[in-house]
């Protein structure tokens, strides 16, 4: 049974984003007469390269509450796990271009990068440039060696930070877009689930995880992770996810790196310092220092349980970025 | 061969061709898709009409390409934005040309449906409009080595897009809804071949 505090279900994105402009004005507006093209309050910051991105519902803090300054200037928002339109794309594209481009910085899904294209391709023709960035990070979607038929998951967060703090720089589009790529290329993901969601307007769990167990390696949308089993301790599940992420990249002895613990929507934070114990202790043996840390929620699916971990491999320029200062409606930072 | 007269006088055939067979592709769609595709194309093609009919515009690929820009905001689902990119990715191939000759037609289809074949993710054999527009490209690459007349060019390309459709029907689905029923699909027509089908008819009958 559906427990949700909604009004009409149809209605739930909508509500969500008036919510979300009531409460931050100062930070936040729509544009073209539609709820679902957010942008910068102070959009378009002229002279400065502009970040977009987008994806569906259902992920806060992803994708707009990283709209604001030092990291993204607008999102298209779509419905519950829907892209938005090529339509929304372009608008918040010539809303937020301040006469240096548009970088477009999104999940690597399917409707969202025909989206997203058209919307680029669209943006051609009104003489505004566009650069792409698709981020795929989620070690579990996809074998090392096919790394671009990855998901997009939390670690999309780090390629914001770094992106947008380079941006505000005033480096040009290129340069940005090279470090998006940076970012990117040393960011990995992996997560487990131990709950289903409820999309409002299907009413319903998607899929079904038994009691007891848990599926490593689950999509925020519920896609089918690497394996389902018995739950385990939190110590064995961090290993087991560790064991999948550390060498991958691979994170080695004198490297140095951020963490992010990631909630899901459902699990309390001290379950995510709990697990977090393992990671640093994990890190500590192998010799890899820890630079910041970051715990909280930052990719979300509505109310599943679960959480993810990721981890970026830090060189000075992307630690230089990470730590400078930003200000948005669901993440801020003092420059550190 | 086509100016921007031809242009304008082609995109609003294609709007009488659409609404005129909005119920037939609906039912097509119906029996292996969700069955939206005919209000999809009747409304992609009539916006298409209704704004580039008066616009101040002399390229026809540019027109080509703004057509496809009001499709993709009209028809914003997959098979409209698929068709919206093929106007666009056409229409920017052949910009700057004020009267096409029959190469430039067969410019104009080959990035077509290339654009389609790279946005969508596809190849010929997998059961879509591709099926029907790749065979078009070819035919008319061939029409213009030969030379061609216009009236030629017209009939080479929809004898190919009636080819390229029939042999969809014995093609497997592989994308979208349809994929779902795989096999049931065989034997029947593809609504996005279909579709395509009627882009061709309609695009070459004013020749």
């Amino acid at each position: 049974m559906m427990k949700k505090f909604i009004n009409k279900p149809e209605a739930f994105v909508d509500e969500m984003l008036e919510g979300i402009l009531a409460a931050h004005p100062d930070q936040l507006r729509n544009v073209a007469d539609d709820l679902r093209c957010i942008v910068r309050a102070d959009a378009p910051r002229t002279g400065k390269v502009a970040l977009a991105t987008g994806g569906g519902s259902g992920h806060l803090p992803l994708f707009l509450g990283y709209v604001g300054q030092g990291m993204l200037d607008g999102c298209a928002v779509g419905g519950v796990f829907q892209s938005p339109s090529s339509e929304q794309a372009l608008e918040v594209t010539k809303a937020i271009d301040g006469g240096k481009g548009v970088l477009y910085i999104y999940g690597n899904y399917g409707g969202d990068i025909i989206n997203f294209d058209m919307a680029a391709e669209m943006a051609e023709m009104e003489d505004i440039r566009v650069e792409t960035y698709v981020a795929g990070e989620d070690v579990a979607s996809a074998p090392k060696g096919e790394e671009g038929k990855r998901r997009g998951v939390a670690g999309i967060f780090y390629v914001y930070k770094c992106a947008g703090a380079k941006a505000e720089e005033g480096a040009d589009l290129d340069e940005v877009k090279r470090v998006a790529e940076l970012a990117g290329a040393n960011v990995r993901t992996m997560g487990v689930a131990l709950s289903p969601v409820i999309v409002p307007e299907v009413g319903k769990p998607s899929f079904t995880i038994g009691d007891g167990e848990m599926e490593i390696g689950m999509g925020i949308h519920g896609e089918p992770g690497i394996r389902r089993g018995k739950l385990l301790t939190a110590d064995e599940v961090v290993q087991e996810m560790m064991d999948q992420i550390m060498p991958d990249l691979p994170y080695e002895k004198g490297d140095e790196v951020s963490v992010l613990m990631n909630g899901l929507g459902a699990t309390p934070k001290e379950e995510l310092y709990v697990a977090y114990r393992k990671v640093a202790e994990i890190l500590k043996g192998k010799g890899i220092s820890v630079v910041k840390v970051y715990v909280g929620e930052f990719a979300t699916s509505l109310e599943m349980t679960g959480f993810s971990i990721s981890m970026l491999k830090l060189n000075d320029e992307l630690k230089g970025l990470l730590m400078k200062g930003a200000r948005t409606p669901f993440f801020e930072q003092a420059a550190l | 061969m086509l100016t921007i007269e031809t242009a304008k006088r082609i995109l609003h055939t294609l709007n009488e061709t659409m609404a005129q067979n909005q119920d037939r592709l609906i039912e097509i769609d119906s029996a292996i898709g969700d069955g939206d595709l005919g209000l999809t194309m009747s409304k992609a093609f009539r916006t298409a009409d209704e704004q580039m009919a008066d616009a101040d515009e002399d390229d026809p690929g540019m027109l080509f390409a703004k057509a496809g820009m009001a499709m993709a905001k009209a028809a914003p689902s997959t098979m409209g934005s698929l068709v919206a990119t093929g106007f666009m990715k056409g229409g920017k191939a052949v910009k700057g040309t004020p009267d096409w000759d029959a190469a430039d037609v067969a410019t104009f289809f080959r990035a077509f449906a290339d654009g389609i074949m790279e946005r969508g993710k596809t190849r010929p054999g997998n059961k879509t409009i591709v099926d029907v527009l790749d065979p078009v490209a070819t035919a008319l690459e061939e029409a213009a080595g030969r030379g061609a007349d216009p009236a030629g060019v017209a009939q080479a390309a929809t004898e190919a897009a009636a080819r390229g459709e029939e042999a969809a029907r014995n093609m497997t689905s592989q994308h979208g809804k349809a994929a779902i029923y795989r096999e049931q699909t065989v034997g029947k027509q593809d609504p996005g071949a279909v579709a395509g089908m009627l882009i061709i008819q309609g695009f070459f009958s004013v020749f």
